[in-house]
């Protein structure tokens, strides 16, 4: 008895651990559940509903955001044990993990909501409640995107100590260069100093018979290519640094440093491209 | 009492078990309060309205829309099926949070997911089955 009851003093630390870290990972899955549960029936009433929105279906958008919002939460989720555990389990990463939820469910939520009501959700200034609602969503934007870059910072400066070098270079840089060129891609795309307020940059203004699947525009510049690659850096630079650590260990470091120095020339040139008024394809 | 009241009194009782249920500590007591206190009065009022009018609508039942139309176009039935609504969207509510606290959702999660239910009951309860259900497919693959 009096063993039992030793033993589960020693214990008590570490299942504060395993709890702590489980109040996060739940978090993030119940993040993750949300947007599943409001991308079901958008994906329903895409097949029933006929209003558009630039000449497309109102529900692309929520569906697009919501498999991003999915691939975003997921790789926090999966990328999280890169991190000592006693940071892992701490009040900073549980703080980012929170911000990122609320915002990317915010952000969603008013996404979908406008979709139902057949009114955009980017751009529009059309009625005070609106221009309010679209201000608040870029706020909240950055700070989804903030807080995947503490995430980030934490793989980089606190990382488990037998964490995979190539993962957790590759997460770390992934999350921080992706929030970074997240940031400023946003930025140019929501400034609306780019050839007036909207993602394109001359060509016709409709997303019809835009690049499959992704909507892009053939006939002039777009500039959600590059916002797309930016933000996609924090999914690449992980998948990189995983196979690196399986084929190629040894050269973990350097292949990091040169998938993110391409990374960033991608969105660079996409950038320029878009800005340019060209298609990417 | 007119419809016009019992439907702005029903309609106040009903907000304050939202107000409670999103906002306030999940006390026991509390939780017990909006189900037997708040629901059972809203039940009772269903109750009441349907014993004493619903029968007195020529016309009207449950058969066809042409028959639904006619009863809702009774000022007290229409508030009754209003009180309906209300009474077990809250029910809905309320399971919904003990469930979610059950399985340690954060109470800022477990909003919009109430504020659904309130405003559109199914599509809340559909926004937590599905949630659940991902979750349960995210946590037993980790265990």
């Amino acid at each position: 008895m009096t063993m039992l009851f030793h033993d589960s003093l020693a214990l008590a630390p570490a299942q504060n651990f395993v709890a702590a870290e489980r109040r996060t990972r739940s978090l993030l899955i119940v993040g993750i559940g949300l947007q599943v549960a409001l991308a079901l029936p958008s994906l329903t009433a895409f097949f029933v509903d006929d209003r558009l929105i630039n000449d497309i279906s109102v529900w692309i958008k929520p569906l697009k955001f919501q498999a991003s919002l999915v691939l975003m939460l997921g790789t926090l989720l999966v990328l999280l044990p890169l991190i000592d555990v006693r940071t892992r389990t701490g009040r900073g990463v549980w703080l980012a993990s929170l911000m990122a939820v609320i915002t990317a469910s915010g952000e969603i939520f008013y996404i979908t909501l406008q979709a139902a009501r057949g009114r955009a959700s980017h751009f529009n200034v059309g009625s005070p409640a609106e221009a309010i609602a679209y201000n608040v969503m870029g706020a909240g934007a950055a700070l989804l995107v903030l807080s995947s870059l503490v995430i980030g910072l934490y793989i980089l400066l606190r990382p488990r100590p037998d964490a995979p070098i190539g993962l957790r270079l590759g997460g770390g840089w992934g999350l921080v260069l992706g929030s970074v060129a997240t940031l400023f891609t946003a930025f140019a795309l929501g400034s609306g100093q780019i050839d007036g307020p909207g993602h394109w940059v001359g060509g016709v203004r409709t997303d019809l018979g835009g690049l499959p699947l992704f909507g892009w525009s053939r006939s002039g510049g777009d500039l959600r290519v590059p916002h797309f690659f930016a933000t996609h850096i924090m999914q690449a630079l992980p998948l990189l640094g995983l196979s690196l650590d399986r084929f190629a260990a040894r050269f973990a470091r350097p292949g990091i440093v040169i998938g993110a120095l391409v990374c960033l020339a991608v969105v660079g040139a996409t950038f320029i491209q878009a800005v340019q008024g060209y298609p990417l394809l | 009492m007119s419809p016009d009241t019992v439907f702005s009194t029903t309609s106040s009782t009903a907000m304050a078990g939202w107000l409670l249920l999103i906002l306030a500590p999940r006390w026991p007591a509390l939780i017990g309060f909006i189900r037997c206190g708040l629901i059972g009065a809203l039940s009772l009022t269903y109750a009441v309205l349907i014993f004493v009018y619903f029968f007195r609508v020529e016309g009207g039942g449950f058969g066809s829309i042409a028959e639904v139309r006619t009863l809702f176009l009774d000022d007290p039935v229409l508030v009754a099926g209003w009180v309906h609504y209300l009474a077990f969207d809250l029910f809905i509510g309320t399971w919904i949070a003990v469930e979610a606290d059950r399985r340690g959702y954060n109470r800022l999660l477990q909003a919009p997911m109430l504020v659904a239910t309130f405003m559109f009951g199914p599509l809340g309860l559909l926004l937590f089955f599905i949630t659940r259900a991902s979750e349960m497919a995210l946590t037993a693959r980790k265990a």
